[in-house]
């Protein structure tokens, strides 16, 4: 049993610490109504990396992965910049229509690439059970210094997040989209940092399940946090151990346990009002 | 014109799959539910997994049984699992859940994935199978499946042609708190639950990746020029259409995989409109 507690810390460590970023930008993503923005990031950061395989750099060199940055900056401050525009098309419709173009092209290069599927499948599943104690502490520091810059403008971006609802901006266009781009930038950071160790739906599911979990029950954003890293955290480990258990893969584990916790939820909820009001 | 022999089929199913996408893409585009289709094909095809493992199982019990396909057995599955997503997704569309369905349905896309992923891993060639999903081989499709697809979307157009008004109705006034339609949870649920026959019918096509393209992309660009229902149906079959073709002729002139192109030049087309769109209204605004 020590042996594979000693054998699944650096796992648990890891899931632990995306729990608490994702856990925290869930609640912002969901309050705007992005749900798939990370699909379509991980995306365009999976083309970034094919594309510095086709320049002929070097597979896990420094060039690729700035390769990979760039390509995530540029798509992600689009993003961020065109938001307050008077558009027809919504939110959510440009990052479907991202994911789609960026999966395309994706599938177009992979042909010229030796092993190319490989990038695909690989964004998809990951595996965090084959994560090292230094990809955990290089992430930790990483994010702790995101984590810096939300605490010095989280005023800045509850309002905004907060005027999705409310529909009316806090600050001046030319402010809010300098504080967007520092959101968005951060953000994509994170994805782009996360997705190669846990994979597209391990990544996916700790930014919303945990939040749409509590939002069910509060809109009051400190109750949110606390309850999403809370559960966030249960989960993963839960998760983990399951996986132990019954000798099935961890990312999954995680995201089936914490996927059905909040379908559950959201039956409790609808089924135990109704019984009230009657 | 051995182009257009080749070409023939493939053009005829994505003509069939973009008639009936764009008119459940302005559906989709209004109530933000972009990412239905993906989720729909995903739990659909969780179904003919747990199908097909249950199919295996039983094989293996009664050893020495031939080995022949029960594609009936996987698409009761299928079909049944289907169902089940459209009741759960048109319950929980309620005034108490307070989060967005896009959320949930974000979720059960994840959760019917993985849970794929770990009964494949039990059994052989999980890998394979996902990327064969995402991708298809629209090439490679036959008069069979182009016949299968053709009756399904008639079945389920006909359907929505009959009771037009009630659907624009629920979609329109989707986010408000009174629909002004009778049996909302009802015409919700026939909603989700004929949409996703159509995606699985597509899916097995086009693949996931084309399928979601041909739903959004056509019906974002009809929303910049038009409002009403029927002159945005006709603007993106028309520009769907003329894609499709150029898509094809060019896949086939350079050999490359049809879908991407078609998908690419269909963002051409998107961006051109929003730019042609914002040149076109500043035009206005200066005279």
């Amino acid at each position: 049993m020590l042996d594979n507690l000693i054998f699944l810390s650096a796992p648990i460590a890891g899931s632990i610490l995306l729990a608490g970023i994702l856990g925290y930008f869930g609640n912002h993503i969901l309050s705007r109504g992005i749900i798939f923005i990370d699909i379509a990031v991980a995306q365009i950061a999976a083309l970034g990396t094919m594309i510095g395989l086709l320049l002929g750099f070097a597979e896990d060199s420094v060039s690729v992965e700035i390769s990979s940055y760039v390509f995530t900056l540029i798509v992600i401050s689009f993003f961020a910049l065109t938001k307050f525009q008077k558009q027809k098309i919504s939110q959510e419709a440009i990052i479907g229509i991202i994911y789609c173009l960026g999966l395309g092209l994706a599938l177009l290069l992979v042909e010229k690439i030796p092993g190319g599927s490989n990038y695909i499948t690989k964004t998809i599943t990951g595996n965090i059970l084959w994560v090292t104690w230094k990809q955990v502490i290089y992430c930790a520091l990483l994010f702790a210094l995101i984590g810096i810059i939300h605490i010095y403008f989280r005023k800045q971006f509850k309002g905004i997040s907060d005027s999705n609802r409310n529909g009316s901006l806090p600050f001046s266009i030319q402010k809010t989209r300098m504080f967007e781009l520092v959101f968005y930038i951060t953000f994509g950071i994170v994805i782009v940092k996360a997705v190669p160790i846990a994979g597209i739906f391990l990544v996916f599911i700790l930014l919303v399940a945990p939040t749409a979990a509590i939002t069910l029950f509060t809109s009051n954003w400190k109750k949110r946090f606390i309850g999403s890293w809370v559960i966030g955290v249960v989960g993963s480990v839960l998760g983990i151990y399951i996986s132990y258990v019954f000798n099935i893969s961890n990312g999954p584990a995680i995201v089936c346990l914490l996927g059905i916790s909040v379908f559950i939820l959201a039956f409790v909820k609808l089924f135990r009002k109704q019984t009230l009001k009657s | 014109m051995e182009i257009l022999e080749f070409m023939f089929i493939p053009f005829i199913a994505c003509i069939l799959l973009i008639s009936i996408n764009v008119y459940f893409g302005i559906h989709v585009l209004k109530r933000e539910i972009i990412f239905i289709d993906i989720a729909l094909a995903q739990i659909a095809a969780l179904g003919g997994v747990i199908a097909e493992v249950i199919h295996q199982s039983n094989e293996n019990s009664l050893a020495g049984h031939g080995h022949e396909g029960q594609p009936w057995f996987t698409f009761t599955f299928s079909f049944i699992f289907c169902a089940l997503a459209a009741l759960v997704f048109s319950l929980l569309k309620n005034k108490k859940i307070k989060i967005p369905l896009e959320a949930l349905i974000g979720i059960a896309y994840a959760v019917a994935t993985t849970a794929a992923v770990i009964i494949l891993d039990k059994s052989a060639g999980g890998d394979v199978h996902i990327h064969d999903m995402l991708t298809g081989a629209i090439l490679w499709v036959g008069w069979h499946e182009v016949t299968i697809l053709a009756i399904v979307i008639s079945l389920v157009g006909a359907f929505h042609f009959i009771f037009r008004k009630k659907f624009f109705k629920l979609t329109d006034n989707y986010h408000k708190a009174d629909t002004g339609v009778k049996n909302k949870g009802l015409w919700d649920f026939l909603f989700y639950f004929s949409f996703g026959l159509v995606i699985v019918q597509a899916v097995s096509v086009g693949g996931i990746l084309t399928v979601f393209a041909f739903l959004i992309i056509p019906a974002s660009i009809s929303s910049l020029y038009a409002n009403h229902w029927s002159s945005r149906i006709f603007i993106g079959l028309g520009v769907g259409a003329v894609v499709t073709i150029l898509g094809l002729y060019f896949s086939w002139q350079l050999d490359v995989p049809s879908s991407p192109v078609i998908i690419l030049f269909l963002g051409v087309v998107l961006m051109l409109s929003l730019i042609f769109k914002k040149i076109f209204r500043k035009q206005i605004s200066d005279n």
